[in-house]
């Protein structure tokens, strides 16, 4: 085994009981999908293997799909990605955050330099990261509309709406 | 913003419109006296909505996007961004566009790291340094426009390759402003070494250790400069680093003098590194064919920007826009240092040390909107946004 893979395997064994899902699209990348109630846990038990450094935290919006004939309908979510780089691997936690309880815990106590993605978390996504210490606004200004989430897929930019326009004219 | 719990605090509220910096960030500095007991900062003054703004865009146009988050490494954020798309596509650039990538990267490190040595050097009151500096780098200025037509945007991305070539007659003139940025630069590296006035300026002040600066997730020159060896160059090779790496340049005091010597260094190992690649180019194509939709997927991709390590996710779903671009920029990784290092030192010594990690403010706020008073966010057309500016600055 190589150090890729070496690396990729040692963060799959310290994840081992939070592990939903997993994949290796590339030698490089380590997907895992966990739940969301394991984040911090998940979180500590890499920091105390001394396994990697926190690189981002990315949300994606992903409403739910239009339901085909007979399927039950599916549910809006926002993904959470938690990327941590060690080496040449980067590893990505994944979690499932449903809009009806968006909420995840928050990792500053492991650590502190997490706030700042987790304050965007919370002004671009309205994902309620649950005691990060600073919740004052990071990115938006301050008169800002409270319950409007700029990186939703429901938020139109204006130039959305402008081109839109253009299409009915024409 | 006054401190409840605290008794005789007294905040000095630094910004948006900033002495120190030329870019707006705002910070509360709490102090005793003339020692700092705490810092706060508030980011996004110049938040743009380029991450909103690029799911609206086609891939090619979404490269001119990218390449203007930053101002100063604005061919990183396109080589990042190209990096990602290039493989979703499933595809490789040829080895000669990654020659030129790997080429435009490192000027582009030398401008950035010589531009920082004069922010810093002004900041700490060394006007002299300051003004040398900048005129010693119109010659990587003046090399970047050479090559591409321009001193900021240089362009040089397009998804699959590369725009232009560097000949022979360029490599040569190339050469020769390297030649005269390196004596240059191992003029400044003695000036940093043995200037007295300049030592006693930075020497233990603003100290990390590599433990602090791994915890708190710093990158680029600032951790190496506390002894990190993170380097993606090193790490993870993306461009010909495999076959042309660079020299880990690292430090370990952690303190301001050793971000000066860091930076200063590594101006010279990217001048090594450029010679090497312009004596060893592959022949070939500058470019391979990009499809207009790129497949579904998902993908990550990291470079070394001057300022440390630079994170892109890029998902495609099958379209010919992307669904999300996310962008992770070095400065952002930096900030948290600057709150844990700032206490215990005298407010004079802030701009120094929040020069010291090369802050780009651009780079960190890139997503907004219009605002307005009630529930909905008001929507304003290109019209109107343009009508609006005309009678504000009537």
């Amino acid at each position: 085994m190589n150090d890729v893979d070496t690396t990729a395997q040692s963060a799959l064994d310290i994840l081992a009981p939070y592990i939903l899902e997993t994949s290796r699209p590339i030698p490089r990348r380590v997907d895992v999908r966990i739940k969301v109630d394991d984040l911090v846990p998940a979180v500590k038990a890499l920091l105390d293997a001394n396994w990697g450094y926190l690189v981002a935290i990315t949300g994606i919006d992903r409403p739910a799909v239009q339901p085909t004939e007979g399927e039950p309908e599916g549910e809006d979510h926002i993904e959470v990605l938690y990327s941590i780089g060690q080496g040449p691997v980067c590893l990505f936690l994944r979690l499932m955050v449903p809009y009806s309880a968006p909420q995840v815990q928050s990792v500053c106590g492991l650590i502190p330099s997490a706030t700042l993605y987790e304050r965007e978390l919370m002004e671009l996504f309205g994902v309620d990261v649950v005691g990060t210490p600073d919740r004052r606004r990071l990115i938006v200004a301050e008169e800002f509309p409270e319950g409007i989430y700029p990186m939703r897929k429901s938020f139109k930019a204006a130039r959305t709406m402008s081109s839109d326009e253009d299409e009915v004219r024409e | 913003m006054t401190d409840q719990s605290g008794v005789n605090k007294f905040v000095v509220p630094i910004g948006p419109q900033h002495p120190a910096l030329k870019e707006p960030g705002h910070f509360d500095f709490t102090v005793d006296g003339e020692i700092v007991t705490g810092a706060s900062i508030r980011l996004g003054y110049v938040h743009r909505g380029i991450e909103k703004g690029a799911e609206d865009r086609t891939w090619t146009q979404n490269i001119y996007l990218m390449e203007r988050i930053c101002g100063i490494c604005s061919h990183v954020h396109a080589s990042s961004y190209a990096l990602g798309v290039e493989n979703l596509a499933d595809l490789v650039s040829p080895p000669r566009s990654k020659a030129i990538r790997q080429i435009m990267a490192e000027l582009e490190r030398i401008h950035s790291h010589m531009l920082w040595l004069g922010v810093a050097a002004h900041e700490g009151g060394f006007d002299a340094l300051f003004m040398y500096s900048w005129r010693d780098r119109e010659t990587v200025m003046d090399l970047l426009e050479k090559v591409s037509g321009n001193r900021v945007h240089y362009s040089a991305n397009v998804l699959g390759g590369v725009k232009f070539d560097i000949t022979p007659e360029l490599a040569d003139e190339i050469r020769m402003g390297l030649d005269i940025l390196e004596e240059r630069n191992r003029h400044y590296l003695n000036i940093i070494m043995n200037d007295e006035t300049l030592i006693a300026r930075t020497r233990g002040i603003g100290t990390m250790s590599k433990e602090t600066v791994e915890r708190l997730g710093a990158v680029g020159p600032t951790a190496r400069a506390s002894g990190s060896e993170r380097d993606l160059r090193l790490d993870a090779p993306y461009c010909l680093y495999k076959e042309f790496p660079v020299k880990l340049v690292n430090h370990s005091a952690g303190d301001l003098h050793a971000r000066f010597i860091v930076r200063t260094e590594e101006v010279i190992e990217s001048i090594r590194n450029i010679r090497l690649v312009l004596d060893n180019m592959p022949e070939g194509e500058l470019t391979v064919r990009v499809p207009r939709r790129i497949p579904a997927g998902e993908v990550y991709s990291r470079v070394e920007a001057p300022r440390g390590e630079l994170f892109y996710f890029i998902v495609s779903g099958g379209g010919e826009k992307p669904e999300r671009v996310k962008v992770r920029t070095p400065s952002l990784c930096n900030w948290g240092t600057i709150t844990a290092v700032a206490v215990g030192h005298k407010l004079a010594d802030m701009p120094m040390i929040l020069a010291g990690i090369d802050p780009c403010f651009s780079c960190n706020d890139r997503l907004v909107t219009v605002r307005r008073n009630h529930h909905e966010p008001q929507v304003w057309s290109w019209e109107q946004l343009r009508r609006y500016g005309v009678e504000y600055y009537k």
